[in-house]
């Protein structure tokens, strides 16, 4: 394990399982994380996530498995754990009768601080989050979704954890409040070698951030390594065409088979994969005018996350089903539920 | 204990700033002392009635004072719950069990607090305690623990079902247990027979009888030992249940 400080940074997993009833949210997970690293975990809404930070971070109990953080077991030494990690879990907690300055002090000095210096610290930390030049008495309910984010990200800071837990941190956030808070992760790595895990469903957050990408779906983590390496099997770019049809779609798959090896057919769409995708497009409408296929619409665009998804699951991310979820019903309430009962 | 402490002194902090979960509790306990007391103060007149109706029913005033502020209790976690906030303590290194402490030891305060104002209130409209100051310590101590049998239920209920509504529904329970029992008039003169049978289960009856005697007709060992039994019990079952739901909110890991 790479330390810093002669301090264990590190993160690892063996068969991690984590069962809601019938559900297999984390269905059988190995990690190895060295530390000093920023890791990225990406997948769908529903995929387990949540789930495996909530265990890593001993608030969940796993089904089976093993798991340690910073050199200590997450389940039999949950205080060690919980004073060398900080978590920003992807619900924002805070109290919203409380400010700012009394929820980083509270929050300290339950870390064992002294008054005076969780004072400094709260006053430090607000700064950092860029959160010191607002009104000391405004609560934490009256503040805009951004800066809820920021005052939980300086809550995660208070005892200048090792390893900090970010799970989906910037979902719903505006551009300049998510740049923001990339910024504040690049920099906590650079400067303190803090150990960085983070979840999310955006490629380009990953990508910008990560130095290493686990890919999770189901529960299991269906592909891992560098995101150039992720992207360069599904390929650089990405020639989305659309037909009138499903058949139309259907054919046009067949017919490009010898120009486009990488295809991926969703209803009446068609998705090639090519290192640059602007070479490739004469041909493409030759290939489909010559077997007299209507094409109504091309566009070139970066591969996403369904599309490294459909690389390596050999289907579409079931965009209706893990919406679903995520507002209100199956994994995020079973998660809840099972965390407090 | 530093953390209990700090736990504490933040569930006051959240309580004071929310007036209207406290205020509708008093004007009730208020409410009742007055309403009733010059309602039915005649019930004093009845033959074989001893002490004054006002000493009969102040204790409906502050049972009712401190199973209010005892709901607060729950009120506090089951915020912390839905809010996420309750997560956030539970990644500190506090002991898991300070997190349901500070919010109960935060209500059973402003319920004591409660109970003293009610209590002051009544001795302005000329309450005379048959036992004197200790007898007035011990009404007051009995109404606290009663308080503290409560709020082991509403946090019980609000760990169980860690929802708002489901947590303030439960604290209803506070109706039969005030009013199932012989609350407005002396045991001999209620006929009904049902009447009499809840009242005989409902401890709340000899949490009356004991600050009844203590209020109005003098030391009563019987009475007294009884009602703390009760009250005792009471605790202790409530706050058994309120430990094994947050042995699972909590995960106990440490």
């Amino acid at each position: 394990m790479s330390d810093h400080n002669g301090e264990d940074r590190s993160i690892t997993a063996v068969g991690m399982r984590r069962d809601f009833g019938e559900l297999h949210a984390v269905d059988g997970v190995d990690l190895e994380i060295p530390g000093g690293r920023i890791f990225g975990f990406l997948g769908p809404n529903g995929a387990g996530k949540s789930t495996l930070v909530k265990i890593l971070t001993t608030i969940l109990n796993p089904t089976a498995g093993r798991a340690t953080v910073a050199g200590y077991d997450v389940q039999k030494q949950g205080g060690k754990v919980r004073e060398a990690i900080g978590v920003a879990l992807q619900d924002v907690g805070l109290d919203p009768l409380m400010t700012s300055r009394e929820l980083l002090m509270l929050q300290t000095e339950l870390f064992g601080t002294p008054r005076d210096e969780a004072r400094k610290t709260a006053e430090r930390l607000l700064v950092t989050v860029g959160l010191d030049d607002v009104d000391p008495r405004k609560r934490a309910g009256a503040y805009s979704g951004g800066m809820r984010r920021r005052l939980d990200l300086a809550l995660a800071l208070v005892h200048d954890p090792r390893i900090l837990f970010l799970d989906e941190p910037t979902t719903g956030l505006d551009p300049a409040s998510r740049a923001a808070i990339w910024e504040e992760v690049r920099r906590l790595n650079d400067d303190f070698g803090m150990t960085i895990f983070l979840t999310t469903q955006y490629l380009e957050e990953a990508d910008r951030l990560a130095d290493e990408i686990a890919i999770i779906n189901k529960g299991k983590i269906v592909a891992q390594g560098t995101p150039s390496d992720l992207k360069r099997e599904v390929g650089d770019e990405v020639v989305e065409l659309q037909f009138g049809s499903s058949a139309d779609a259907a054919s046009a798959d067949a017919a490009l088979a010898a120009v486009a090896p990488n295809r991926q057919v969703g209803g009446r769409e068609l998705r090639l994969y090519f290192g640059r995708a602007a070479e490739n497009v004469p041909e493409l409408v030759r290939v489909l005018d010559g077997a007299g296929i209507r094409l109504q619409g091309l566009t070139i665009e970066q591969p996403s996350l369904d599309d490294v998804f459909l690389r390596v699951t050999g289907e579409a991310l079931e965009h209706e089903v893990d919406e679903a979820g995520d507002a209100g019903s199956a994994p995020p309430d079973a998660e809840r539920a099972e965390v407090t009962s | 204990m530093n953390d209990i402490l700090l736990l504490i002194g933040r569930s006051l902090r959240v309580a004071i700033r929310q007036p209207v979960a406290i205020l509708p509790n008093i004007a009730i306990s208020v409410f009742f002392l007055f309403v009733y007391n010059s309602g039915l103060s005649s019930v004093a007149e009845l033959p074989g009635f001893q002490g004054t109706y006002l000493g009969f029913i102040l204790p409906v005033s502050l049972v009712s004072a401190s199973v209010g502020g005892a709901g607060l209790a729950g009120q506090t976690l089951v915020k912390d719950l839905e809010n996420g906030y309750f997560t956030k303590l539970l990644l500190t290194p506090t002991r898991r069990l300070a997190l349901i402490w500070g919010p109960m030891v935060a209500s059973a305060i402003i319920l004591t607090a409660q109970v003293v104002l009610v209590m002051l209130l009544a001795l302005l409209m000329g309450l005379r305690v048959a036992t004197g100051p200790a007898g007035f310590a011990l009404v007051v101590v009995l109404a606290f623990l009663w308080g503290m049998a409560f709020a082991g239920y509403a946090a019980f209920m609000a760990l169980k079902t860690k929802n708002a509504a489901a947590a303030q529904a439960a604290t209803f329970a506070f109706f039969p247990l005030i009013f199932l029992s012989y609350t407005f008039v002396p045991q001999e003169y209620v006929t009904a027979g049902w009447l009499r049978v809840a009242a005989t289960i409902n401890p709340t009856t000899y949490v009356f009888d004991s600050m009844r005697s203590l209020l109005n007709t003098g030391w009563d060992s019987t009475s007294l030992l009884v009602g703390f039994a009760v009250t005792l019990g009471f605790a202790t079952i409530t706050g058994a249940l309120a430990l094994w739901a947050a042995r699972g909110v909590t995960k106990m890991t440490s």
